[in-house]
């Protein structure tokens, strides 16, 4: 039966090929305009580290000036980093199963004399602790992290990222050979495999696409080096800042702390040491703003960190808008096409069809045109999101990186055209069911 | 006459009404997202095209880094600009603690007292050298540019006090409430002075997206390395010469130092609104799109309608219509249905406008931008029932008297 209806269905398409491509073109176009920009808005707002969302939370503390917030626009929220005195305290409290401070570094990559040629390049570079392979999930392609000892007393030992393993050892295992960041030698312990988070919700605040770092180093070569951060600084306090000491001991805040809580208890745990240590630290004549001590979820930091923008809800909106009004074409003429043919559905109806087969059948034809609209709506999608990439040619592979069709992107282009089906269907063919043979039979 | 066809067309509308109840909608909703469509894209030509204030198409911004014990940063510093000024077709050469436009930038704030009150004045400042008004190609509106033995050597500390500054006259309005703001003084947070010894027209800053971006103040003082990034403005026409002049001569002339980006200014501009322009691209293609469907439809629809009652035109006909007033009855019908849709619409349109308004903090939808809009769909719709409503009128008479 479903066999015949299709073969009626696709004659019945034939019959007028001109509306017939029109409806399939309006429904491609309506999916392919909405698979484009829900596939980039999934990407934006997708949790990389999404397995470890119940554990892995970000530090937040108000240290910032008594009298205005940090954020005019978000006044309830606490600065997005800490300073480095608070990064040092949080990260020392001891309750976290694994604990990160860091900051974005930067300076000459230059090889050791052992790597050949290659032109020395200036790299952002993490300065960060141990734990944050562990608590990150990063995965190693040769080696490991360095041990915490690494931290506290400074070592001269490095992490590579893939693209600098690659660039200066030709992707070799490079383990225990050495580098040279801004002219000093540090000892390789591990280089990262495939690693191309994005977001980059682990540091935010200098958009949300960058490149994961070239390098990573121990957080402890910060005071010894004294080194700046790349990313961002804000200070807030009128300070007489003379040495890299006084800028270590003032509220600047510049570091960004992440800490991995295992269960309910440790967060209760560590929320508790954090008011207390505000309250401490209060006493002493800082953080005078109310208590905003805040331990937030990945999926949470990237919400108030706005990672998807505005404009990317307004276009995932207009999208719908387009795929409405193609869907209301569609609907329009698929009931002027039924309709027109009224007079040899009454026949049909006559010799015996039941309303619920001349219904099935007429919603087969809209599924047909849906399922076809479905395929050529994927084909214009990745033809859109190649359009795209162009457009944001950036050197920011992590944004770019987004605008592929994949499976996801496949699931909504059913989704969608199963619901487009039914929507742009289901009217046609009811109305259509509902006519009575007489009128028709009547006027031949 | 008008009116007489059209109770008949509205009789005979509202007894079919589905398929223009449809069409109406379609209109509607593409009222609706072509007026608020337009709005934007309008807002986003209008941030992009802002004066810039500095001579943009003839800048170019080297980027170095310096690194090693044998870096002497003053040297290289100072060799550098010797050649760069040196170059014929150069007009003028700084170095530069950030790029304008880049979207990073350094701010504080000032203070009209030395105490400190309230919240100041944001200053998004640059630090540059006695060349760096002639090498940004602003305007200098009144006092002077900076003199060589003015300018301060490089803080590493980044807090060391500033006595003089170039402001933009909006800095300057929103310090002193005067743009004649030669030989006032301003207070930093610590109250130490800055007096004002320039004002210039006008410069944008750093980050385009910050209310302020015309708040800038220039600062003399060696930025302090191992980064050194110069800006050089060339003459008309050169500056892709001298930018590859620069990179080879820069490359060489250092082994301890790297040349990470020699690009024209207007690389970071335009990098800078680059979702802005993408969204605005964005906008115009599925409102073009969202405009052809329509029209589309319209069009499909009134050529089924006309297929539909080929025998009642040709009756029409036969009993005495001519051709133009079978033309008229379709494009009477059309419009009728495209006002249906065009009222809906509009309030569709300023409903999406308000929360848009809300939403993002747009200021709220112009209604010129709505009276267009209407008039583009009435045009699309006519123009979209032209063709159909002209077949109909073919229809020959004899057609009313033959059977199917």
């Amino acid at each position: 039966m479903f066999g015949y209806y299709i073969k009626l269905a696709a004659h019945s398409l034939r019959r007028n090929p001109g509306i017939t491509s029109l409806m399939v073109l309006a429904v491609a176009l309506g999916i392919a305009v909405c698979v484009v920009t829900l596939t980039v808005h999934h990407g934006m707002s997708s949790n990389p580290l999404w397995w470890k969302n119940d554990r892995v939370y970000a530090v937040t503390l108000d240290s910032w000036d008594p009298e205005q917030p940090a954020d005019d626009k978000h006044p309830d929220l606490p600065p997005p980093q800490l300073t480095w005195r608070d990064a040092e305290a949080v990260t020392a409290s001891g309750i976290p199963q694994h604990a990160v401070r860091m900051f974005k570094g930067y300076g000459v990559i230059s090889n050791d004399g052992d790597g050949g040629g290659v032109r020395p390049e200036n790299s952002i570079v993490r300065v960060t602790s141990a734990d944050f392979f562990d608590l990150f999930d990063v995965p190693f392609r040769y080696g490991g992290g360095w041990k915490a000892a690494a931290d506290a007393a400074p070592e001269p030992v490095a992490v590579l990222s893939s693209e600098t393993n690659e660039r200066f050892f030709g992707g070799a295992n490079s383990v225990g050979r050495t580098i040279r960041w801004n002219d000093r030698v540090y000892r390789i312990v591990g280089v990262l495999g495939e690693w191309h988070p994005a977001p980059t919700f682990y540091d935010l605040n200098n958009g949300a696409f960058q490149d994961p770092e070239a390098m990573y180093v121990p957080i402890g070569w910060a005071p010894s080096l004294e080194l700046e951060s790349a990313g961002n600084t804000n200070c807030w306090k009128p300070e007489s800042i003379d040495s890299f000491a006084g800028f270590l001991a003032s509220e600047c805040i510049w570091i960004q702390v992440w800490v991995e809580l295992p269960d309910a208890a440790a967060r209760t745990r560590m929320q508790a040491w954090l008011d207390s240590y505000v309250a401490g630290e209060r006493r002493s004549g800082r953080f005078q703003r109310p208590d905003n001590n805040r331990l937030t979820p990945i999926d949470e930091w990237l919400r108030i960190n706005e990672v998807v923008r505005d404009d990317n809800r307004m276009l995932v909106a207009l999208a719908f808008a387009f795929l409405a009004v193609c869907l209301i074409n569609t609907v329009g003429l698929l009931l002027a096409k039924f309709l027109g043919r009224a007079a040899i559905t009454g026949v049909r109806r006559a010799l015996g069809a039941s309303r619920r087969q001349v219904f099935l059948q007429h919603l087969a034809e809209a599924g047909m045109i849906a399922a076809v609209g479905a395929v050529l709506g994927v084909a214009l999608s990745a033809l859109g999101l190649h359009a795209l990439r162009v457009m944001y040619a950036s050197p920011r592979e992590g944004f770019t990186g987004l605008m592929h069709v994949n499976a996801w992107s496949l699931g909504v282009a059913v989704a969608i055209a199963v619901g487009a089906a039914l929507a742009a269907g289901l009217y046609p063919a009811w109305r259509i069911g509902r006519i009575a043979p007489s009128v028709y039979l009547k006027s031949q | 006459m008008i009116t007489q066809d059209i109770r008949p067309i509205l009789s005979a509308l509202l007894r079919n009404r589905t398929g223009a109840v449809l069409v109406a909608l379609q209109v509607a909703i593409a009222l609706a997202v072509l007026v608020n469509a337009v709005y934007i894209v309008k807002q986003r030509v209008d941030k992009i095209g802002r004066p810039t204030g500095v001579d943009i198409g003839n800048i170019i911004v080297i980027d170095t880094i310096g690194f090693g014990a044998g870096y002497d940063h003053m040297a290289t510093v100072r060799d550098d600009l010797g050649w760069l000024r040196s170059q014929p077709g150069v007009r003028a050469a700084t170095v530069v603690s950030q790029i304008p436009l880049s979207g990073s930038g350094s701010s504080n704030r000032l203070f009209k007292t030395p105490e400190a009150k309230g919240e100041g004045v944001p200053m998004n400042y640059f630090l540059l050298d006695d060349s760096g008004v002639d090498a940004l190609g602003v305007k200098l509106a009144a006092g002077r540019k900076f003199r060589q033995e003015e300018i301060l050597p490089e803080d590493p500390t980044f807090n060391q006090p500033v006595p003089s500054m170039i402001v933009t006259r909006a800095l300057a309005k929103s310090l002193f409430g005067t743009d004649n703001a030669i030989g006032k003084v301003a207070y930093d947070a610590l109250g130490r002075p800055v007096t004002v010894t320039g004002v210039i027209e006008h410069m944008q800053g750093s980050w385009v997206d910050w209310d302020k971006l015309d708040h800038v103040g220039l600062l003399p003082r060696q930025p302090s390395g191992p980064n050194a990034t110069y800006l050089v403005r060339t003459e008309a026409g050169r500056r892709n010469a001298i930018s590859k002049l620069a990179e080879e001569h820069l490359s060489a002339s250092n082994a301890r130092r790297v040349v990470q980006h020699v690009r024209p200014l207007d690389y970071y501009r335009n990098r800078s609104y680059q979702s802005d322009r993408n969204i605005a691209i964005f906008l115009v293609a599925v409102t073009a799109l969202l405009a052809c469907v329509t029209a589309l439809g319209i069009f499909a629809l009134a050529t089924f309608n006309v297929n539909v009652r080929t025998r009642q035109i040709g009756t029409r006909r036969a009993v005495g219509a001519r051709k133009v007033d079978v033309v008229r009855y379709f494009m009477v019908e059309n419009w009728l249905i495209t006002t249906g849709g065009v009222l809906l619409g509009a309030a569709l349109a300023l409903g999406v406008g308000y929360s848009l308004s809300r939403a993002y903090e747009l200021p709220r939808l112009d209604l010129y931008y709505l009276v267009g809009g209407v008039v583009a769909l009435w045009a699309l719709g006519q123009a979209a029932a032209w063709q159909p409503a002209r077949r109909a009128a073919r229809i020959a008479p004899s057609v009313a008297t033959r059977t199917v």
